[in-house]
């Protein structure tokens, strides 16, 4: 039996239909988008395939449909749902926009502080029901932040969004290691006392974004979009607010961190990876990535794995996941150390 | 079966759990000392400074903790490459 009974139960059977929906999301997105020419090349593989773009468009939806049937069953708080369902809405709205028009670099965390907004204006109107501004603190206890704690909500939502955004370059990379994530988030909320709430939409996050691995897993039928990878950064970062994890989900995004960290240290401004003179790895005439020898080439996670040992891409990817392993595991200490 | 580049993961893990113990320490510092501190001056501006210098403080760290954690992946990475990844 789960920590706080039925409630809970509930919440995780219901968040379970959202693997199957998003399953189906996604496959309708391959063909839409396929007969409508939204195509990406898959430049790490040798014959360059022509792949389904903006399929993570069945992630947001998904989570939106979700979380809307879970309040009309009368499951949750009205409020944080709402919330929820706005940044997701607004963070997949910016991916989309930047999907079709490729926007400058800068645009999309400028438009992605926008997406923190919800949460702040609903957290003034409805005090301690949206976000509690006393972090909560591993070992040390906790401090009260009423001031900071609102103004650094939609820093928080643009750095997760595009941090996230940013750790996409291979096959899978981004929806299995945001699974990996979810699922030791959702453990450490099931443990450390949990709220139906932030067990559904923990929960939700998994499965929907399994759904869509299902597609996009090595090698992909599949590709995210900008449309996916900012609003399930976007789903992060709000649950990390609403759910009360704030410092378990920086643990848990740490190979994200440190990719986006050495990227901008390097480059040192917003850009695209498309706009890249230099790119951080090379593909090998054997199918193999290597990284790349190029001085002015960013220091991406990728690339990091790469140093002194060309590899698969299924290999490289699967070390990513092991990061995304450790780096969960990491989480849920945190979760238990904060109880 | 695919093959893990073993060699990257414990480096990794090494980075990782260096960090993580870090940034604890850090929130430490700023829920133990930080925190109660009492910085008003002028009672109706004082709230505000308070949190500014706050708020300053803990970028100072977090800067510091990005700054350790940069060196420790050259270290580990990028040593023997420097020549070839990080020109003078």
């Amino acid at each position: 039996m789960l920590p706080s009974g039925w409630e809970v139960t509930t919440a995780v059977i219901l968040a379970i239909v959202s693997f199957p929906v998003s399953l189906v999301l996604t496959r309708f997105f391959m063909q839409v988008n396929s007969k409508r020419g939204i195509v990406g090349i898959d430049v790490h593989k040798l014959s360059k395939p022509r792949i389904p773009e903006m399929c993570g468009a069945a992630i947001p939806v998904t989570l939106i449909l979700l979380s809307s049937a879970y309040v009309l069953t009368g499951g949750g708080n009205a409020i944080t749902m709402l919330a929820f369902s706005l940044v997701v809405g607004s963070a997949a709205i910016v991916g989309a926009v930047d999907d079709r028009l490729k926007l400058r670099g800068i645009y999309k965390p400028l438009l992605t502080l926008l997406c923190g907004l919800p949460i702040v204006a609903l957290g003034l109107v409805y005090p301690n029901q949206v976000y509690n501004p006393t972090l909560q603190v591993p070992i040390f206890g906790s401090f009260h932040l009423p001031i900071i704690y609102p103004l650094s909500i939609p820093v928080a939502i643009s750095v997760t969004s595009n941090t996230t955004n940013m750790l996409d370059p291979l096959n899978g990379t981004m929806a299995g290691g945001v699974s990996i994530i979810s699922a030791a988030l959702l453990i450490g909320v099931l443990i450390t006392g949990p709220t139906p709430s932030t067990v559904f939409l923990y929960a939700c996050l998994l499965f929907s974004a399994l759904g869509f691995f299902y597609f996009n897993r090595y090698p992909s039928r599949a590709f995210s979009g900008n449309v996916g990878q900012l609003s399930i950064g976007a789903a992060l970062g709000a649950l990390a607010i609403l759910g009360r994890t704030e410092i378990a989900s920086i643990v848990a995004m740490f190979p994200q961190i440190q990719n986006s960290f050495f990227f901008l240290s390097k480059i040192k401004r917003f850009t695209e990876h498309r706009a890249l003179t230099a790119k951080p790895t090379k593909l090998l005439d054997d199918g193999r990535l290597a990284s790349s020898s190029d001085p002015k080439a960013p220091l991406t996670l990728v690339r990091t794995l790469l140093v002194g040992r060309p590899a698969k891409e299924s290999e490289v990817v699967s070390t990513i996941f092991a990061l995304f392993l450790i780096s969960g595991a990491l989480a849920l200490i945190t979760m238990i150390l904060i109880r | 079966m695919t093959r893990l580049n073993q060699r990257a993961v414990s480096l990794q893990l090494l980075v990782f759990v260096t960090q993580w113990g870090l940034m604890i320490i850090g929130f430490g510092i700023l829920a133990v000392v930080v925190a109660p501190l009492r910085l008003q001056f002028d009672p109706s501006l004082g709230r505000y400074f308070d949190a500014a210098v706050k708020a300053m403080i803990a970028l100072v760290l977090s800067i510091s903790w990005l700054f350790i954690w940069d060196r420790q992946v050259r270290l580990y990475f990028y040593r023997k490459r420097e020549v070839t990844a990080e020109p003078a």
